[in-house]
């Protein structure tokens, strides 16, 4: 089932009422207050705000990598809450992609490995000749053997940026994808992504301190203390 | 699958410092459990052989009533596939050329001796050599003073009733010789084909068919359970455990090596729980980093699962690599110890347990927080999530715990070696409860600075939680160790104190009662006293409380000692190692009662007040038990199953005395001159039997020995899991305070003396529990040989103070080596 919005474009992501609450010792913490937002295909969006404004809980929720206490996400036209945590795995294996700021590689394995991962979790073909493909894509096709450990800031990054785009994902969720980064790099790895990104017609969502990077995306949604406010038009946000 | 593959080889694996743990303890489990098993599966065959030869077969049947046996029951043990031999015992006149003697005859069949060997001396010049059977037909082999007695020599003929047979040969040393009191008069061997021909044996003559049967131990206890039924009160089955000077050391040397198995269950089980723990906590980023890549928290359960089935291989696989050549070494150097080594056999049967451990530690204590990364956040990725808490953990550890103790309980069968070990680790967790208690209110106040014991007390405050942790677990793992020490401790001091090298060797038995002074006088004179004299009444107990014991008491209670006649005595003091269990030992003058040994006494289910009657030749005499006594049956001295006072019922019966006393070994030439000058006092000369008990000691000391040094290993592994636990955490601290401008000296002598302090903690506490659960496990397992033995246990907090502080520096081996920025940039 496809869902569409008003215009008739097609929704990669629909959030109603998203609330989500964590319980502390003595009182209960409300992260986010009752968030709606659409996000169509193909769009990129950036969602900035203070530390501790709810925005990684956002993102959180959106990949389905948690469930939120209230409210619904759809994604590519599943409504998350409903799928069990195996449905909700298999879901990201086959259509989302991430970047994290600490990039997250495994350290016991070497790039090719770390972008191999996905593919082999996936259960797709040939999933070497594909991570192959990726990582000369990102200008590391001489470091496949390479571990973690022996690759810089921004070239675990760019293995990072191989393995989100590695399972041909509908989505990709970025974590501040440059956060770690001095700017040099963190220039070059925005435009890597954004570059992969329009390749892959990927729908984008990131959540980013980087006005810069964010003033790239076509739409910016802002959160404060877990209340979004209304997405910025792009035209407004240059000025 | 390259990838995911790799993930999970156990090669890759061995890079990680918890799986190296775990993987070592468990090897370590498997070697050592396996290699008790086996070893004492190997002492278990050989104690029983040599103790098989003091049977001269694996099991013995006894005839008392004078007739043979139906020949149905010992055809069904040859088709059974068992050895059979039958031996004819009584006890006749014989003649030599101008003298007669009472001898004690022992007619043997062609198969005699099946177990251990019979040492003759062929000819007068000639030396002693070992043989396989004994006489042939025609012959007869002889004690040595029968020559002198009888004024014959070798080769001569001896007239054993009707019959002439030609002397062959001196009887050395028989293998079932043993010390049995009613062989009093010179042994004379023959062939058992040639009894009928001697024409001695006649209706109702006193005599005792022995038939004696070896082979396989299931085969010997399947034909048991067969002749069982058909056995009659007057036929007495005989096995090795039977034999009370050896059951003893040989149950507690079985005893020993399944309390140390069954540490080591315990000290791997600690090892892989802790190790995994922390392998579980390290891994939860990648479980984070996987599901969020898509794989769902079955297929995570898989993969954990899969691997820790590759652990459970490699450890099985790895232990048994360690404990064969292990085996074959310990089985060397006691092949080597012994005179008769039994030889190697691999046991597969004891390699159960081994196995079921690296199986039960596995599943029991790793699984659980492995399987508990399937509950972690995909979140996790993004945000750093609460840790465990510890609490959904308990239920988990009670499973284990009941699975370990179950594993305990499996293995050694005994219930109150588990319930001294939970009582030792309840006490150890109380004192650990108030240790912590106290740790926090003391340690609250002190300030850090830049002093080396300030530093080591708030690093203890400040980890106060690994800090008990780990003082838990090495209190624990010493505990055990120490267990261990004590017992195998207290078992060799006991062992060589019954034993000791001045040990009676010797018995005196027939001395005429106007005799006793001049052989006490012979022999003091000789620098050699004897022990203390007894008088001795050879009686039948007939009666209990006026009806006929043999009817009054049930015949699955019926014991050898009615079917044959005792050795009654009458004693002024209770022997020093005989202990009153019930009622009191005889008061000054009194003249009435009996002393009655506890095993018979609870066998014949007797109390205290019971009325025995004993057949004295024709006359009776009654007596009312007074106290029951344990008696040191192994102890080499006379002992006795019923005792009266001086002056009591015995007074007037006709008695001889038996003394024991110690003769050393390039003495023994001497008995010659007291056999001519005493020619009627019997001599039993035991020296052989007590080197032999002697070697088996040995035999089990070296395995002992050995097992502790499995133990000690196994302990060891423990402690390096649980200080690796916090390596990181120490690491990083260790680097920002060198960051942060402190002294490598400060750094090493500050984190030195917080070890130092914990393993002091740890090894006092372990060393209080251990004492609580030997002191337990004395009662039921060891049968009270347990002394305090302060001198082992005083330096065991000191060198637990001492290893774990080098431990401590030992972490700080990187901290110290590189640059605190490089080793910050590592541990993020």
């Amino acid at each position: 089932m496809q869902t569409t919005n008003p215009d008739g474009q097609r929704l990669m992501l629909r959030v109603e009422n998203l609330t989500h609450r964590v319980s502390l010792e003595t009182d209960t913490l409300t992260i986010l207050k009752a968030v709606s937002l659409e996000i169509n295909r193909g769009e990129s969006v950036a969602i900035v705000g203070r530390s501790g404004s709810g925005k990684t809980t956002l993102l959180g929720l959106l990949a389905g990598l948690d469930t939120p206490t209230e409210g619904t996400v759809e994604l590519d036209g599943a409504i998350i809450s409903r799928l069990s945590e195996d449905e909700r795995a298999q879901l990201r294996a086959h259509r989302v992609g991430f970047v994290f700021q600490s990039f997250q590689l495994l350290p016991a394995l070497t790039a090719l490995e770390n972008v191999m991962l996905p593919l082999e979790l996936a259960g797709m073909n040939a999933p070497e000749k594909r991570a192959r493909e990726l990582l000369e894509r990102v200008g590391l096709g001489e470091r496949l053997t390479h571990t973690p450990r022996q690759l810089s800031g921004g070239e675990q990054q760019r293995v990072a940026i191989a393995r989100a785009f590695a399972s041909d994902p509908a989505i990709l969720f970025a974590d501040e994808p440059t956060g770690n980064l001095d700017n040099r790099t963190g220039q070059e790895i925005s435009d890597l992504l954004m570059a992969l990104n329009q390749e892959q017609g990927t729908t984008l969502v990131m959540v980013t301190h980087d006005e810069q990077l964010a003033a790239r995306c076509s739409r910016q949604f802002h959160i404060e203390a877990g209340e979004l406010t209304e997405p910025v038009a792009q035209v407004e946000l240059a000025h | 699958m390259a990838a995911t593959k790799k993930l999970m080889s156990v090669r890759r694996d061995w890079r990680e410092r918890d799986v190296r743990v775990v993987l070592a303890a468990l090897i370590i489990a498997v070697a050592t459990v396996a290699t008790i098993a086996l070893f004492a599966s190997q002492l278990q065959r050989t104690l029983v052989s040599s103790a098989s030869s003091f049977l001269a077969a694996d099991r013995q049947l006894e005839a008392e009533n004078g007739r043979p046996v139906p020949e149905p029951w010992i055809n069904e043990a040859t088709e059974r596939g068992l050895e059979t031999g039958r031996m004819v015992e009584f006890s006749t006149m014989v003649f030599g050329s101008d003298a007669f003697q009472l001898v004690s005859v022992k007619a043997v069949s062609n198969e005699y001796p099946l177990r251990g060997e019979l040492e003759i001396q062929g000819s007068s010049e000639g030396s002693r050599v070992q043989v396989e059977n004994g006489p042939a037909p025609g012959e007869v082999w002889i004690n040595p003073r029968l020559l002198r007695l009888l004024d014959i020599q070798l080769g001569d003929t001896l007239e054993v009733g009707s019959r002439m047979l030609t002397v062959a040969g001196l009887v050395l040393r028989e293998p079932d010789g043993g010390f049995s009191l009613s062989a009093l008069a010179p042994r004379v061997m023959m062939h058992v084909d040639d009894v009928a021909s001697t024409g001695v044996l006649q209706e109702g003559s006193r005599v005792k068919y022995v038939y004696l049967f070896a082979g396989e131990e299931a085969s010997l206890e399947r034909y048991y359970q067969w002749l069982q039924p058909q056995l009659e009160p007057s036929h007495e089955w005989e096995g090795v455990r039977d034999g009370e000077t050896f059951s003893r050391s040989l149950d507690r040397a079985e005893s020993f090596l399944l309390l140390g198995g069954s540490l080591a269950v315990l000290l791997a089980a600690v090892a892989v729980a802790v190790a995994s723990r922390q392998y579980a906590l390290s891994q939860r980023d990648t479980v984070a980093l996987l599901k969020t890549l898509g794989l769902g928290s079955s297929g995570i359960g898989r993969l954990y699962l899969k691997r820790l089935a590759l652990w459970g291989v490699t450890g099985m696989v790895g232990g048994l690599l360690v404990a064969l050549p292990l085996f074959w070494v310990l089985t060397r150097l006691l092949s080597e110890a012994l005179e008769r080594p039994v030889p190697f056999q691999l046991d597969s049967a004891a390699l159960t347990p081994a196995l079921l451990t690296a199986v039960v530690s596995l599943f029991a204590f790793a699984y659980p927080p492995i399987r508990r990364l399937r509950n972690v956040p995909a979140m996790r990725v993004l945000r750093s999530q609460p840790g465990e808490t510890g609490r959904e953990a308990l239920p988990d550890m009670l499973i284990a715990i009941v699975a370990v103790f179950g594993l305990v309980w499996l293995y050694a069968g005994e219930v109150s070696l588990v319930i001294s070990l939970l009582g030792g680790l309840a006490l150890l967790l109380g004192a650990l409860g108030v240790l912590g208690w106290l740790l926090v209110a003391t340690l609250r106040k002190v300030r850090g600075g830049g002093h080396a014991w300030r530093l080591a007390l708030v690093g203890l405050y400040r980890h106060r939680r690994a800090s008990l942790s780990q003082i838990a677990v090495f209190a624990m793992t010493l505990m055990l160790a120490t267990t261990l020490i004590l017992v195998r401790t207290s078992l060799l001091d006991d062992w060589q104190g019954q034993l000791p090298d001045d040990a009676p060797n010797h018995f005196l038995i027939n001395i005429a009662p106007d005799a006793v002074d001049e052989v006490a006088d012979y022999w003091e004179e000789r620098g050699q006293p004897l022990d203390q004299l007894y008088p001795m009444v050879r009686g039948r107990f007939t009666e209990l409380n006026g009806q006929p014991v043999k009817q009054v008491v049930s015949k699955d209670q019926r014991v050898g000692a009615l079917n044959r006649e005792l050795n009654l005595t009458w004693m002024p003091s209770l022997p020093a190692d005989n202990v009153i269990v019930a009622g009191s030992w005889f008061e000054e003058g009194q003249t009435d009662g009996v002393s009655v040994e506890a095993d018979l006494a609870n066998a014949l289910g007797l109390v205290l007040g019971d009325e025995l009657t004993f057949t004295i030749g024709s006359d009776k005499v009654t007596a009312n038990v007074t106290s029951i006594r344990t008696v040191q049956w192994d102890s080499m001295k006379p002992n006795f199953y019923m005792a009266f006072p001086p002056g009591g019922a015995l007074t007037n019966m006709p008695a001889t005395w038996i003394t024991s006393f110690h003769l050393p070994k390039d003495r023994k030439s001497e008995l010659n001159e007291f056999s001519r000058r005493f020619p009627t006092v019997s001599l039993l000369e035991i020296d052989n039997i007590i080197e032999r008990i002697q070697e088996i000691v040995r035999q089990v000391t070296q395995a002992i020995e050995a097992i502790l040094v499995l133990i000690l290993a196994a302990a060891l592994v423990v402690m390096a899991a649980v200080v690796s636990a916090t390596l990181q955490d120490r690491q990083r601290e260790g680097a920002l305070l060198r960051t942060l401008g402190g002294r490598q000296s400060l750094l090493v002598r500050s984190t030195m003396l917080e070890f130092a302090l914990l393993g002091g903690f740890a090894g006092i506490l372990g060393v209080a529990a251990a004492e609580a659960a030997v002191w337990a496990l004395q009662f039921r397992m060891f049968e009270g040989a347990f002394s305090w033995h302060w001198q082992v246990v005083l330096p065991i907090p000191i060198i637990s103070a001492v290893v774990l502080s080098m431990f401590g520096r030992w972490q700080l081996r990187p901290v110290l080596s590189v640059s605190p920025m490089l080793l910050l940039r590592r541990l993020e």
